[in-house]
């Protein structure tokens, strides 16, 4: 329990909070710019590769082969920007984590796994792993939107609070889910094509 | 109404690719076309309105070396409910060693529909598949109904790309991270060993699978502008 409360933390020093989720492409466009319509962004972002997400931890967390696991979670994952920022957010809780819980099953990841399975190798009750990775989901759009829309911190986190995550997290341990979302893919590949400044990597 | 049709095409010794096995079920017509070439035409045509509530489809296509199908659809597919409330199902399974172009005609998602479709293609080594699936949000000033749509592909048995998109859950369907309130959804998935170039704009993008192979996606408030897309790529 302790490991999960310390990897969904935004202090926990994985690089996390350099990804936005889509939000900041989201926000650029006039998509995103109050409670409401943040709100049904994050209600989105869950219950499609949040879920997705969760699900994959859980599955890591049970000790299933993560070789397969990780061809399975790019087979899921069609856009490359979405691929490379879950990867880059695996190596950056990797590297965290290789120093706070150094294991055999740690090192057997690949040097840029996908983040779930990472958080599935470090917390290795499934609900747990995919709890924190349901949270994780939402947690870091939601703070970039504090951040990108000057969003009331108080209200914002009070639709974190109201999401459905343990929902998620429970339906996630039940089944290797494969939901997509093409609105999330198209933002992300538009982020990256986007030109100007950009705040977030994702 | 539960129906299950079998299509099986060969490359004969004239290099031709030849119908070897048209099994129809209605509402599951097959209409192969007269001319002999390398590639050969098969007509799919809905001969009874299906699906409705209650009703389960199933079609298996199987490709041999060398052989090359062309599949299409005629006409639009409505997605519709039975009296019993039941839900519907389709299955279309193809089996890879030569080239399929499945190319089926939009489906509308009506307002009480519910129904789960299933797309799952196995492919060998250097087996080619491309198919298009576009789906509407109801019809005109209509929400729609209940929609699971899937797709897995592997080559030799390991995943291209598995995905499955819902639809029907009004807050999720008007989310910006669920379909953005777009009421047309297309898609191209092309699994051959072409390398096209990463494009993409507003609502489209067109972008390599991890595991080989293309996916073009866009999103849009009506089928032209979302055909025009992906007849662009």
């Amino acid at each position: 329990m302790l490991t999960a409360l310390i990897l969904a933390d935004s202090r926990f020093p994985g690089g996390g909070h350099v990804h936005s989720g889509g939000l900041e492409e989201a926000a650029a466009r006039g998509l995103v710019v109050d409670e409401p319509s943040l709100q049904s962004f994050l209600y989105g972002r869950l219950l499609t590769t949040g879920l997705l997400a969760a699900g994959f931890a859980a599955a890591a967390a049970r000790g299933e082969d993560l070789a397969v696991l990780d061809a399975e979670l790019d087979a899921r994952t069609p856009s490359p920007a979405q691929r490379e920022a879950s990867r880059a957010q695996g190596r950056g809780m990797l590297r965290a984590a290789r120093r706070a819980w150094p294991s055999a099953r740690l090192s057997s990841l690949a040097a840029s796994p996908h983040q779930p399975l990472v958080i599935g190798v470090l917390v290795d009750d499934p609900y747990e792993a995919a709890l924190t990775c349901a949270y994780l989901s939402v947690s870091g759009p939601a703070s970039a939107a504090v951040r990108l829309l000057g969003l009331d911190p108080f209200g914002v986190n009070a639709i974190v609070a109201a999401l459905p995550v343990e929902d998620v997290a429970s339906r996630a341990v039940k089944e290797l889910p494969c939901l997509g979302s093409p609105a999330l893919d198209l933002l992300a590949e538009a982020h990256v094509r986007r030109e100007g400044v950009r705040l977030f990597g994702s | 109404m539960k129906a299950s049709a079998r299509l099986v095409v060969s490359l004969d010794s004239h290099g031709n690719s030849v119908v070897r096995v048209l099994r129809s079920q209605s509402p599951l017509t097959l209409v192969p076309h007269r001319r002999v070439g390398p590639v050969a035409l098969v007509h799919l045509v809905s001969s009874v309105t299906a699906p409705l509530g209650g009703d389960c489809l199933s079609l298996t296509v199987e490709v041999g070396p060398g052989a090359s199908l062309d599949l299409r659809g005629v006409a639009a597919t409505l997605l519709l409910p039975g009296s019993s409330g039941t839900s519907s199902s389709s299955v279309v399974r193809f089996l890879v060693e030569g080239s399929v172009r499945y190319l089926p005609e939009p489906t509308v998602v009506t307002g009480r529909a519910n129904h789960t479709a299933v797309v799952e293609a196995e492919l060998d080594g250097h087996a080619e598949l491309r198919t298009r699936e576009i789906l509407v949000l109801g019809r005109t000033r209509e929400s729609p109904g209940a929609l699971s749509t899937s797709v897995r592909a592997t080559r030799c048995g390991k995943p291209l790309l598995h995905q499955q998109l819902v639809v029907g859950s009004p807050s999720l369907d008007a989310s910006t991270a669920g379909l953005a309130g777009k009421r047309v959804v297309g898609t191209e998935l092309m699994l051959d060993a072409v390398a096209r170039v990463s494009d993409g704009g507003e609502w489209w993008s067109v972008v390599p699978l991890a595991a080989g192979g293309t996916l073009a996606t866009a999103l849009g408030d009506d089928v032209v502008t979302v055909t025009n897309v992906l007849d662009a790529i």
